[in-house]
């Protein structure tokens, strides 16, 4: 059921409705600017496109010398706790440690 | 299906764009530019601001041109992908708000006396600072029910959601803006 206030407000929507946007004045060279944002676009995309590619390699580089490097390193054996958990024989080290060994 | 002949002709030209001639794709925009700037006002908070929004819409067309399928006229997908960006457009100035608009948009007055100008002036302006205080999605919906007057199975389809959904966002929307007007001539 419409109370006062709906009908105040159907009042102000039916003014309102009376004023369409007048965009003509905005709409002048909306193509070429529409143009130049595209290229901007594309010319950004490029960009990133392209330095992806060239970082690549890189990635590569650095993939192959953590994996060379996680396969020949061995943190070894020591009093350190931290170290313990890097060997992976954590069970053992920590039991040995807080014992005393 | 029957198509129209306008219909037609957009499809030559989605066509010719599809085949890598950009001057069709302009074509298209002039076509299209006044409906879309149209629809985009409504929502836009200045001049610069609608000019981005179009942008964007025309843009986002032109990115996902190879997805449209034949089966429903161009206009009505370009629409809901105007909708969509106008909505993102309104959440996305929810996080900057208080921006008074320096520039803004012109309006056309259908009104025939000067003191009917004046009363369309102003309902426009108390309602337009009414709705800033909405939610995005509320202040989509009431506009385009109440100031477009589209049907609420029409603003279903362009906008993605529910008719259930529609009527309530459009109730909420309503409620908050009767509390809101009221607050304004409690001052």
């Amino acid at each position: 059921m419409k109370d006062e206030r709906d009908e105040l407000l159907d009042e102000l929507f039916s003014k309102a409705r009376l004023m369409k946007p007048d965009t003509g004045s905005v709409e002048g060279h909306f193509e070429t600017r529409l143009l130049a944002a595209m290229e901007e676009k594309r010319s950004d995309q490029y960009l990133w496109s392209s330095w992806t590619w060239r970082l690549v390699p890189w990635l590569a580089v650095i993939v192959i010398i953590v994996g060379i490097g996680s396969v020949t390193i061995d943190p070894g054996q020591s009093g350190d706790l931290f170290a313990a958990f890097a060997g992976g024989d954590d069970d053992y080290q920590v039991t040995s440690i807080l014992a005393g060994g | 299906m029957n198509f129209s002949e306008s219909e037609l002709a957009d499809e030559r030209i989605i066509e010719d764009v599809l085949a890598g001639r950009d001057g069709a794709f302009i074509q298209l925009v002039t076509r299209y530019r006044r409906k879309v700037f149209a629809m985009s006002a409504r929502f836009a908070r200045d001049r610069d601001d609608l000019d981005d929004i179009c942008q964007d819409i025309f843009i986002k067309v032109y990115e996902n041109l190879g997805k449209f399928r034949s089966d429903a006229p161009f206009e009505h997908w370009l629409s809901r992908i105007a909708i969509r960006t106008c909505y993102d457009a309104l959440r996305k100035r929810r996080k900057e708000k208080g921006n008074v608009p320096l520039d803004t948009i012109h309006y056309q007055i259908a009104a025939e006396s000067g003191e009917d100008h004046l009363v369309a002036e102003q309902a426009r302006t108390l309602l337009e600072m009414g709705m800033a205080q909405l939610k995005p999605a509320e202040r989509l919906v009431i506009t385009l029910l109440e100031l477009e007057e589209k049907p609420v199975r029409e603003i279903a389809e362009l906008t993605g959601w529910s008719e259930t959904n529609v009527k309530v966002r459009a109730f909420r929307a309503r409620q908050k803006l009767k509390r809101i007007l009221e607050k304004y001539h409690e001052r």
